[in-house]
C-alpha cells in the first residue's frame, strides 16, 4: 500500500493554476524523484503535502487518511513529514545542535539531555557532531544541508521530502548531498525529492516523474524519457538537462 | 564670592531636591523603557497576526502614536481628561502616555528588523510543526531583538531625555529641580550646563551597557 497517494491535486493561486490535477504515489521505503522545469509546480506540490500550502481540490492520502480534510491535525501531520529546503533554512541564531534539539524539546517535550542525545545521534550519522557548537554562518553549504537533514530526521518522520536539495550547492557538494540522500534510502527512509538536477535524479532513482504545467506528464526511466518518449518536449527537457549536467 | 562659588553653594544646598528629582527621572525613564518595550513586543506580535483586521488596527495605532507629538498626548491626558471626570496623577499620565508612544516606536523598529529576516526559517519552523506563537517566541523574536538593539538603545536614550517634558505636567523630575535652581540664582547657563552634563553621563552609561549587551549576544557572521 502506498504511504502517500496524491489524487487529482489542484492548486489555483489568484486564477493561476499551478497544479492542474496531479496524480502520484509513493510507497513506503521508496524514493520518488519529481523533475520539471522552473515554475512547473514542484515546490507547490511538496508544500501541499504538509499543508504549508492549502490545495484547492483533490486528495492526498497519507497513511490511509485524507490529509486535505479540514479536521486534520496539521501540526501533527507536519511532524511526520521531514522537510529539507532548497536554502537549508537553518535557524541562524541557534547553533547546529540547537537547530536539531529545538523541535525535540519544544514540540516533542523531550528534556534537554534527551534531546541532545538524540540530536547528537543524528548529527553523528551525518558526520556533523563535531560541528555541533558552530553557528550556521560558520559551516559550508553542504554541511548546512546535512544539519537541515539531521533536523528533519531527528523527528523520526515517515517520509523526508527534499525541495531542490542541490540547487544552492557547487557540484562537489551536490554529489556529497546526493550520496547522503542515497544512503538514507539504503537505511529504508522513504524519500520524495523534487529537483531539476538530472545527476541527482538519476543517482537517486531509476524512474522519475516529470511535472509540467501542473500535471505529471510522464513517469518512466530516464532512458525512456530521454530517448523514446513520444512527447518531444519531454525528450528535449531531459536531453537539455543531460547536456548541461 | 565669585559667580561659580555662589552657583556651587546653591547647587549643594539644593542637592537633596535635585537628587530626588534625578531619582524620579530615573524611575520614570526605567519604567517607560520597560513598559514601552513590552508594549512594543506585543504590538509587533499583533502586526504579524493572520487576521487582516487586527493588522490594520495595529498599523493604525502605530501611525497614530508616531504621528502625534508626545507633549500633545500628555496634555490631552493631564489637562483634557479631567473635563471628562478622569483625573490621573502626573506620574500615571507620564507612564501611560510614554508607554503608548514608545510602544509604537519600538514596534516599528521590530517590524523593520523583521523585514530583514530570512522568511525560509519561518517556513521551516512551520514545516517542523511549531505553532504561530512558538515561531514568534523561538525564531522571530530572538533574531529581531538582536537586530534591533541599536534602535532600542536609541529609544531608551530618547526616553531618558524626553522624560524632562514630564515637568510640564507637574511631574517634578530632575529637569524641574534644575529649573528651580536656575530661577533662585538666575545662573541659567550654569544650571542648564550642569543638567546637560548629568544627562550626558546617564546616556553614556546606557550606551556602554548596550554595547556590552550587543557583544554578549553577538552571533558570528550574522549580527554585525
Amino acid at each position: 500500500m502506498a504511504l502517500i497517494e496524491i489524487n487529482n491535486l489542484v492548486k489555483v493561486f489568484d486564477k493561476q493554476t499551478v497544479l492542474a490535477g496531479v496524480n502520484l504515489s509513493l510507497v513506503e521505503g521508496d524514493v520518488k524523484v519529481v523533475m520539471g522545469p522552473s515554475g512547473c509546480g514542484k515546490s507547490t506540490l511538496l508544500r501541499c503535502l504538509n499543508r504549508l500550502i492549502e490545495p484547492t481540490s483533490g486528495t492526498i492520502i497519507f497513511r490511509g487518511e485524507d490529509i486535505t480534510k479540514p479536521e486534520v491535525d496539521v501540526r501533527a501531520l507536519r511532524q511526520s513529514i521531514g522537510f529539507v529546503f532548497q536554502q537549508f533554512a537553518l535557524y541562524r541564531h541557534l547553533t547546529v545542535l540547537e537547530n536539531v534539539t529545538l523541535a525535540l524539546r519544544k514540540i516533542r517535550g523531550m528534556s534537554r539531555s534527551e534531546a541532545k542525545e538524540k540530536a547528537l545521534h543524528e548529527l553523528s550519522r551525518l558526520d556533523m557532531a563535531i560541528h555541533c557548537d558552530k553557528y550556521p554562518s560558520q559551516i559550508s553549504g553542504g554541511q548546512k544541508q546535512r544539519v537541515a537533514l539531521a533536523r528533519a530526521l531527528a523527528m523520526d518522520p515517515a517520509v523526508v521530502v527534499f525541495d531542490e536539495p542541490t540547487s544552492a550547492l557547487d557540484p562537489i557538494m551536490s554529489r556529497e548531498v546526493a550520496m547522503l540522500i542515497k544512503n538514507l534510502h539504503r537505511d529504508n527512509v522513504t524519500i520524495m525529492c523534487v529537483t531539476h538536477d538530472l545527476l541527482l535524479g538519476r543517482y537517486l532513482s531509476e524512474r522519475v516523474a516529470f511535472l509540467d504545467h501542473g500535471i505529471i506528464k510522464a513517469e518512466d526511466t530516464f532512458e525512456n524519457l530521454c530517448n523514446n518518449h513520444s512527447d518531444p518536449q519531454i525528450r528535449s527537457f531531459f536531453e537539455r538537462e543531460a547536456s548541461t549536467s | 564670592m565669585s559667580e561659580w562659588a555662589r552657583f556651587i553653594s546653591d547647587l549643594l544646598e539644593q542637592m537633596p531636591l535635585i537628587l530626588t528629582g534625578l531619582g524620579k527621572t530615573l524611575q520614570l525613564a526605567s519604567l517607560i523603557s520597560f513598559t514601552g518595550f513590552l508594549m512594543g513586543v506585543v504590538v509587533f506580535y499583533l502586526t504579524l497576526s493572520q487576521r487582516g483586521i487586527i493588522r490594520r488596527l495595529i498599523n493604525g495605532y502605530i501611525s497614530f502614536f508616531i504621528g502625534m507629538p508626545l507633549i500633545v498626548l500628555l496634555f490631552l491626558m493631564y489637562y483634557g481628561l479631567p473635563q471628562w471626570g478622569i483625573k490621573l496623577t502626573p506620574f500615571t499620565v507620564a507612564v501611560i502616555g510614554f508607554t503608548l508612544n514608545v510602544g509604537a516606536y519600538n514596534a516599528a523598529y521590530l517590524t523593520s528588523a523583521f523585514n530583514g529576516l530570512d522568511r525560509s526559517e519561518l517556513e521551516a519552523a512551520k514545516a517542523q510543526g511549531f505553532n504561530h506563537r512558538q515561531i514568534f517566541s523561538l525564531i522571530t523574536l530572538p533574531q529581531v531583538l538582536r537586530l534591533s538593539i541599536p534602535a532600542l538603545t536609541n529609544q531608551i536614550i530618547n526616553n531618558l531625555k524626553d522624560s524632562s517634558i514630564a515637568f510640564l505636567i507637574q511631574y517634578t523630575e530632575f529637569f524641574a529641580r534644575v529649573q528651580e535652581l536656575a530661577s533662585t540664582n538666575f545662573q541659567f547657563f550654569k544650571a542648564y550646563f550642569f543638567a546637560a552634563l548629568v544627562y550626558l553621563c546617564l546616556v553614556s552609561i546606557i550606551v556602554l551597557i548596550a554595547r556590552a549587551l550587543e557583544k554578549k549576544i553577538l552571533i558570528p557572521g550574522i549580527f554585525r
